[in-house]
């Protein structure tokens, strides 16, 4: 009997999985339907690109700075004590940012900042039966509220990654000639950035930009009650974008090693 | 006064009479034996009742019992367990989204919390619909906007934000919004719910006028018993997921059924069973 249960509840959530998976495909058509059929306020994906990319900018850069700083010092150090030639970290240090973390830490960051923003809009929204109203009112709400942040978040990605690999780069840059006194004309090398470590950086953000509206839209237009169903809501798009972009991120990373060796020369 | 169904009495549980509603020519909407549950919590469970042109329909129970969830299946908020929902003749609640627009043009709804949007001003909530569902353009629906707010008395907030507004403005703001897309019926959910004596009369005297001026049908829910023995044509009595009793005033207010009259008398006593409690 107990085993019995298990079964049933594994099989309920494995079905429930199943839908939502569907209602995801359904939101992300959603959202570039309504992007051609522009069913939105008007200025408003101007707005939704201020509130995802410019006021996450300053965040965005200070932590990639950070990152780019403990980086090159970690791996500074490392290097010292194997080989203690220093003339590769500064083109490895880029490569890796521009395929890897750039993306993936803003990304993260948008998860946490923009997804939970998004998810408390909209499920507020919900929960206070607005979304009925626009309902009734001829609008869909995949169109009218999904769709700008679906666009905003895809181009911000994108430009906000560029900071990240900016900032990162030039704080790895100050960080090792000032810690290991390189000379900044050997760290500041982008000769071994490739196309492939463009494109699969490129594609890991604007997937990312997809993921994390549609994610953050479905936890808010599922949110049921009042303010418990609005923070349950909230941390739900924030785990929930997380994971996927971490999902995302194996996913490409992989497929990049499979089908084009990982851009090795 | 129209009737679109008989008076009737019953038990949900079997103890007494039967709730049966019947269907007659004019009746407008039927709900036909509607079942609705939310994961293993049976809300509905067999709803039967027909409303007629015209009426002021109010649906009454107590708090949880169902009465918000069944007018939102008449426009497809949400969907049916079991059982048929009819308007005008023709079968509805089997439509899907795309096909529930044309109904939810003729069919509008005031929500509990007026549900403006709060970075509208008035005039463009009342203007939305009118450019969505009427396909007017951005000046002429803000014109109209502008009449509809002067109906509701709202004339010298047209261009005020939801947010500086009392309950009582924004809810006439919200019925403008309704009556935006002049629909022949409009669903209140607790219209007078949190708002002063006034206020609440005033919403009560724009329900009525909607009747008697405009013809449009009424079905609304609430608690307030003022108002439900002020404009109330019919009262549908939700009890245990089912019609218990449908009447008029006079059928309420003589009623010797107990468990009717500990709700109209507001008694903590009483053979009424109020689950949580």
């Amino acid at each position: 009997m107990n085993l019995h249960r298990k079964i049933e509840a594994l099989g309920g959530a494995f079905i429930g999985a199943l839908k939502s998976v569907r209602e995801l495909a359904r939101l992300w058509r959603g959202s570039l339907a309504g992007l051609v059929e522009r069913d939105y306020p008007k200025g408003e994906i101007a707005r939704q690109m201020y509130v995802v990319g410019n006021k996450s900018v300053l965040f965005i850069s200070v932590t990639m700075g950070f990152l780019g700083m403990v980086m090159v010092m970690q791996s500074g150090q490392q290097l010292n004590r194997i080989t203690g030639d220093l003339s590769q970290l500064g083109p490895e240090f880029l490569r890796l940012f521009i395929q890897e973390f750039a993306p993936t830490i803003t990304a993260l960051m948008l998860a946490t900042r923009v997804g939970a923003g998004i998810a408390a809009e909209i499920g507020t929204m919900k929960v206070t039966e607005q979304i009925d109203a626009l309902r009734l009112s001829g609008i869909t709400p995949t169109s009218y509220l999904i769709a700008p942040r679906f666009f905003a978040c895809v181009v911000m990605s994108l430009v906000l990654t560029i900071f990240a690999v900016v900032f990162s780069f030039s704080a790895g840059g100050l960080t090792a000639w000032s810690v290991f006194g390189l000379n900044p004309t050997l760290f500041f090398d982008a000769s071994r950035v490739q196309v492939y470590d463009l494109t699969l950086g490129g594609c890991k953000a604007l997937t990312y930009g997809m993921a994390i509206p549609v994610i953050s839209g479905y936890c808010g237009l599922e949110a049921r009650g009042g303010s418990e169903g609005v923070g349950t809501a909230t941390t739900s798009a924030v785990i929930g974008s997380s994971f996927a972009v971490l999902l995302i991120d194996f996913l490409l990373s992989g497929i990049g090693f499979a089908f084009f060796g990982g851009g090795a020369r | 006064m129209a009737h679109g169904a008989t008076s009737n009495q019953g038990s949900p549980t079997g103890a007494g009479p039967r709730a049966t509603s019947t269907q007659q020519a004019d009746s407008l909407i039927e709900f036909r034996d509607i079942h609705k549950a939310f994961g293993s919590k049976q809300i509905l469970r067999g709803v039967s009742m027909a409303i007629g042109h015209k009426e002021v329909f109010f649906i009454i129970g107590t708090s949880g019992v169902g009465k918000s969830v069944t007018i939102k299946h008449l426009i497809g908020l949400l969907r049916v367990d079991s059982g048929e929902i009819h308007f005008d003749g023709r079968r509805i609640d089997d439509l899907n989204e795309k096909n529930f627009y044309p109904v939810r043009k003729r069919i509008g709804m005031v929500f509990q919390h007026a549900t403006l949007f709060d970075s509208m001003t008035l005039r463009e909530n009342v203007a939305l619909p009118l450019r969505k569902h009427m396909q007017l353009g951005h000046k002429e629906a803000l014109a109209e906007a502008s009449v509809l707010l002067e109906r509701v008395h709202m004339q010298h907030s047209i261009d005020a934000y939801p947010a500086t507004l009392s309950d009582g403005m924004r809810k006439r703001a919200a019925i403008a919004r309704t009556l935006a897309m002049k629909p022949d019926v409009v669903l209140f959910d607790e219209p007078t719910t949190g708002l002063d004596p006034v206020s609440a009369r005033r919403i009560d005297r724009l329900i009525r006028e909607m009747s008697d001026d405009l013809g449009v049908t009424s079905i609304v829910v609430s608690h307030d018993l003022d108002s439900i023995f002020s404009i109330a044509d019919r009262i549908a009595f939700l009890y245990q997921g089912q019609v218990y009793k449908c009447g008029d005033r006079a059928d309420f207010e003589n009623t010797d059924d107990a468990i009717v009259r500990q709700f109209i008398g507001g008694h903590s006593q009483g053979p009424m069973e109020t689950p949580g409690f």
